[in-house]
């Protein structure tokens, strides 16, 4: 897939909670190979819209298509496409145990061998730089550390999109420099990431593409081409 | 007091004694509970679990139901299965009634609604975030439900020591479908209702006191298996 082709087409895709509309897109396309700011102020829509992208969340009306497929919201037709797409929440799960056992569940199903998996484990963990904290309690992490290993263990699913709920809200400016760094070195032929964010400054820092909401709708935005950024013109050439 | 006091001091001298009736009623009732309760807890588990995971229309009439299965007198249970199970019910073929297994039997329909509904509640008060982030892992049905239980293991065994703490104090369904028969189906229960029918309420309140005690000793294992995943 070229960083050209519609990744994501959403077609009249409206939400409600209750009788409320909480995200009314008409159209929106997002292209592969790139990164996306998902923007907007709090209750704007964000999460509701990368809930329905990382088809955790059926929308109320509209149709969605995937790499040119159109979406069938069955269980069955889900589970292959939520193997390609990962979300990291705003404030993520750990289960209880160690790092290594929340890492290792997204792969479990994939049937490799006991050292495989520690091998990609530890490179998951040291992309985030938390290489020794494998045989940590997850539950015993501090916030960032927590993030840090929520974004480790969707890495290790090496998936074709990569949603990220507020990544790098609440964080000290240390953990907030690693991951920008990592977030960053994201994208490429074939991985898309789409990044949420209320903070004005992120979309100009990471030079993303805009997609920017309000009141559940799209509001127009600037629409910056990767390539003008240097940090991933490469992954996206 | 004296009475009281007696009572102990009987049920120290039963316990003490090794009293064959005693120990037969405590056998009994030990493993018709174990086994009514691991059966429960097979049906009951998955059936909670189904119900607090999924949306459907009448959830909450269903969930209502369960909880109102928790108060349902023992006896009319009893009662039910002993018409089914009685030579001229639809069971009676099987002579099952007053039998261990029809007291099992008896005993599971009372515990399966103690487990599911306290299943439900332990999914429903699960963390939100659970279910979606094992889906957004990639997780298939049954791995989600499984790390969804995983996370909350206390919750569901105390589902299932609740259980137990209901058919091992029940006497409704042990009369009834146990019929009470010395060294086969005479329960603790039953040995106190009919001790006290008897006179002899030393006896019984000696017999209560070990029931207690047995309530007791599996609380303090299901703490120490909690204090120990901590």
């Amino acid at each position: 897939m070229t960083v050209s082709t519609p990744l994501y087409e959403l077609e009249a895709i409206q939400q409600r909670r209750g009788a409320r509309l909480v995200l009314d897109v008409p159209a929106l396309t997002v292209r592969a190979g790139r990164i996306h700011a998902l923007v907007g102020p709090n209750g704007s829509g964000k999460t509701t819209l990368l809930g329905i992208l990382g088809f955790l969340a059926h929308p109320a009306s509209g149709a969605l298509r995937f790499a040119g497929e159109r979406v069938d919201w069955t269980s069955a037709a889900l589970l292959p496409l939520r193997r390609q797409v990962t979300l990291v929440q705003q404030s993520p799960y750990l289960f209880a145990g160690t790092v290594e056992a929340n890492l290792a569940i997204g792969i479990a199903h994939r049937k490799l061998g006991r050292e495989t998996v520690r091998a990609r484990i530890a490179d998951a963990l040291q992309a985030v730089a938390l290489s020794a904290y494998a045989r940590r309690d997850a539950r015993a992490l501090s916030q960032g550390e927590g993030q840090r290993v929520a974004i480790a263990r969707a890495l290790l699913l090496e998936p074709r999109v990569l949603l990220l709920d507020e990544p790098l809200a609440n964080l000290d400016r240390k953990t907030t420099s690693v991951l920008e760094e990592l977030i960053a070195a994201l994208p490429g032929p074939d991985r898309t990431v789409i990044m949420s964010s209320h903070d004005p400054e992120h979309p100009r820092r990471f030079g993303c593409e805009v997609i920017a909401l309000h009141d559940g709708g799209l509001v127009s935005a600037p629409v910056r081409p990767a390539e003008e950024y240097a940090p991933w013109a490469r992954c996206t050439a | 007091m004296d009475f009281v006091s007696e009572s102990f001091a009987t049920a120290l001298g039963l316990i003490a004694a090794r009293d064959g009736e005693v120990l037969g009623a405590v056998r009994t009732s030990l493993g018709c509970a174990l086994a009514s309760t691991a059966i429960a807890a097979a049906i009951g588990i998955p059936i909670g679990t189904w119900i607090g995971i999924r949306s459907f229309r009448l959830k909450r009439a269903v969930v209502t139901l369960l909880n109102t299965l928790l108060a349902f007198p023992t006896v009319v249970i009893g009662l039910v299965l002993y018409g089914m199970l009685s030579r001229s019910g639809p069971l009676g073929g099987m002579g099952l009634l007053f039998t261990p297994t029809a007291l099992v039997i008896g005993q599971t329909v009372l515990a399966v609604p103690v487990v599911a509904s306290y299943a439900v509640s332990a999914v429903q008060g699960a963390d939100a975030r659970i279910l979606p982030t094992a889906l957004t892992l990639g997780c298939g049905p049954v791995q989600t439900t499984l790390l969804l239980l995983g996370e909350v293991k206390f919750a569901v065994v105390a589902a299932v020591v609740a259980a137990f703490g209901r058919v091992i104090s029940e006497v409704g369904v042990a009369m009834m479908l146990g019929g009470n028969i010395r060294t086969y189906t005479r329960t603790m229960t039953t040995a106190i209702a009919l001790e006290t029918s008897k006179g002899e309420l030393a006896f019984g309140l000696a017999l209560g006191v070990i029931l207690v005690g047995v309530a007791l000793v599996v609380n303090m294992a299901f703490n120490h298996l909690q204090q120990a995943h901590r």
